[in-house]
């Protein structure tokens, strides 16, 4: 197979293990969204999904984790029937994963959570910039600051998370 | 490579920008007059220091509808058939710069100093 990221492993394993991770992302998305927010702020969540994007963009290739990626946010709009939210979370996941994979050649094994953070601030400004051409509505420019500020603790966790997954799933022999 | 602790800095810089532009946003005085946006256009205005008696109305169209509670002094929305529910947990929207936002039906209420609506404004 000439798909590009392959590099001596076997086409198989490799979509074994893509599909693998996109039913993980997929179920923690579908279960997050039952989660109910303490405070009410458009685009606001938790953003576990992207500790599979995460891990997987460090302990596989970019290819596997921008399959996943888009696996997850096209499955996952159609398995919740929100498919009005499917622009914005196409934007918002696009730069995210723009973002980390350059933040992916700056960051050491320990910094994992910097790339992640900087991953959902990107994702935010997205998901926004996104509403603000499809609404016309600039008045939701103003829970951006608020976006921004939970964003940071989000993707710290969920980059915590990821980083401690990656340096557990290295050990193994998959 | 840059330092763990550099980061920490520029993140910790970031989050008390944000929280301080927040806290300016949703501080803010805001005007008396409630305006009601659909798709970035004014369909709807009401002088909130003026409503006497409670009242209720539904905007509707076809992506669903809301219904808008208007109280002397305050307003929100109710009732929605959007999936999220954002707007009605978004509450009573009183003194604050912070919009209620419907997201699923594009629908904003502001407060603003002025009314938007060309002549409904009551």
């Amino acid at each position: 197979m000439a798909w590009p990221g392959n590099e001596g492993r076997s086409p198989v394993r490799r979509i074994v293990m893509d599909a693998l991770l996109a039913a993980v992302a997929l179920t923690i998305f579908v279960v997050e969204l039952q989660i109910p927010m303490p405070v009410p702020v458009p685009g606001m969540k938790l953003g576990l999904a992207n500790i599979v994007t995460v891990a997987a963009l460090f302990w596989l290739t970019p290819w596997d984790a921008g399959l996943i990626l888009l696996v997850r946010i096209l499955l996952g709009c159609f398995l919740t029937g929100r498919v009005m939210a499917l622009i914005y979370s196409l934007a918002g996941g696009l730069l995210c994963y723009l973002a980390m994979l350059v933040m992916r050649r700056i960051v050491t094994p320990r910094q994992i959570w910097v790339c992640s953070v900087i991953g959902a601030l990107m994702h935010n400004v997205g998901q926004m910039a996104a509403a603000l051409l499809v609404t016309g509505t600039w008045a939701l420019l103003a829970y951006l600051p608020v976006l921004l500020a939970i964003g940071i603790f989000t993707g710290l966790f969920t980059g915590l998370a990821a980083q401690f997954l990656v340096a557990r799933l290295k050990n193994l022999k998959l | 490579m840059v330092k763990t602790r550099t980061w920490i800095i520029i993140f910790g810089v970031l989050l008390a920008v944000c929280v301080g532009v927040s806290v300016l946003v949703f501080c803010r005085p805001a005007g008396r007059v409630a305006n009601i946006y659909r798709d970035g256009q004014c369909i709807y205005s009401v002088d909130l220091s003026r409503v006497a008696e409670a009242y209720e109305m539904t905007f509707e169209d076809e992506r669903g509808s809301n219904v808008v509670r208007v109280e002397p002094g305050r307003i929100a929305v109710i009732r929605a058939d959007c999936p999220d529910q954002v707007c009605v947990h978004d509450g009573w929207l009183a003194d604050s710069g912070a919009p209620i936002v419907c997201l699923p039906h594009r629908l904003v209420i502001r407060l603003e100093k002025e009314a938007m609506a060309d002549g409904v404004a009551r």
